[in-house]
């Protein structure tokens, strides 16, 4: 069942998140590995996606790291660097681990939020409040999401969401004058 | 803002502080499989900061923490190691850098890309963005280079900055 994409509904979901998921490639990487002649990998992270995930753990809505994708541990590096290694898990089923975390923490259907891009968001989108889409994620999860970031997967798609929400709980202008005064590490 | 306005400001620019990310870089923060951090910087730059510096317009660059690319960087584009700053309370690492310097808010330039810098950018009196900052800090920049991060921005901004002051035909007349 898709949902209607209308703004004001998106916006009405995004005021009930406490807790927000995503996965590491094809949303906070563009899903591309570099591989040079002798087998050296690297992966290109977008440096204010960790913004986004610093800012809704300063603004009470808790985040997880879902990693379905890493080949290399790369999703752990990057949430150790921002410090929210503590919000990292590994998993097969990104539907298991919520409904896991929802217990554990007593959220409902409602107060959960995921960015998808690929077919192992779908399940877990179909139940929840606030499902998400990058802009380059598949038409099957697109078709799921209540909104759709402009930025595609490694290009700013956390970042924006993070505004999305913020904005929609009233709480975005207060938190921009609080980051330029006084910064967020 | 208009241009003629922009030109005005950067007339008076004696010193040029530059946030790194989605300035210098791509926005991008590469991981090797040992989880080795690098970022890709631009070539062009290196000849922006060499253009400013030999004008005598000071340089630094101002990130909320210094990693080793960029203290590796610093060398490259030819600043002195006390001109990389790392802190994200920015505005008061600013002013400490007036108190000590005597440069004043109508003599700085500040380039900015996101919300973290919209304090300092209102603070310099000459403040500038890339061509893919948020929409905060292209609103809030007297000049929104043509150029996105890592493309090239100072290597644009240091032409605007030195032919506002008259200063470009002689620092390109040295490669003649």
């Amino acid at each position: 069942m898709a949902f209607e994409r209308d703004l004001n509904n998106a916006q009405e979901r995004a005021r009930k998140i406490k807790f927000f998921g995503h996965d590491i490639h094809g949303v906070l990487t563009t899903n591309t590995l570099f591989c040079d002649q002798e087998g050296n990998r690297r992966y290109g992270f977008w440096h204010m996606d960790g913004f986004g995930d610093l800012s809704f753990v300063a603004n009470d809505i808790k985040i997880a790291y879902l990693d379905t994708t890493s080949v290399d541990g790369e999703g752990l590096f990057r949430a150790k660097e921002l410090k929210l290694d503590k919000f990292y898990y590994a998993v097969t089923s990104k539907a298991a681990k919520i409904e896991e975390l929802k217990q554990e923490y007593g959220f409902t259907d409602e107060e959960v939020g995921l960015l998808g891009s690929d077919l192992s968001d779908i399940t877990a989108m179909k139940k929840m409040g606030f499902p998400v889409a990058v802009a380059d994620a598949l038409p099957e999860v697109k078709d799921v999401a209540c909104y759709i970031t402009n930025a595609p997967g490694g290009r700013g798609a956390m970042r924006e969401i993070c505004e999305f929400v913020l904005r929609a709980m009233g709480k975005w202008d207060g938190w921009v004058e609080k980051v330029t005064k006084m910064g967020y590490k | 803002m208009s241009k003629t306005d922009a030109v005005e400001k950067a007339k008076k620019v004696k010193f040029v502080i530059l946030d790194i990310h989605g300035i210098m870089t791509d926005n991008t923060l590469y991981y090797t499989q040992e989880g080795m951090k690098s970022e890709a910087f631009s070539l062009h730059d290196m000849q922006g900061i060499k253009a400013l510096t030999g004008a005598g317009i000071g340089v630094s660059f101002l990130t909320s923490k210094v990693s080793r690319a960029d203290e590796q960087m610093g060398k490259i584009y030819g600043l002195p190691a006390e001109n990389l700053w790392g802190s994200s309370a920015k505005i008061g690492r600013v002013e400490e850098f007036e108190k000590s310097s005597g440069i004043t808010d109508a003599e700085l330039c500040y380039v900015g890309d996101e919300m973290i810098d919209l304090g300092v950018m209102k603070k310099a009196a000459f403040s500038v963005a890339p061509a893919d900052a948020s929409k905060e800090a292209r609103d809030v920049a007297d000049y929104v280079t043509t150029v996105g991060g890592g493309k090239g921005v100072v290597r644009e901004l240091a032409q605007f900055i030195l032919e506002a002051q008259g200063k470009w035909d002689a620092f390109v007349a040295q490669f003649k």
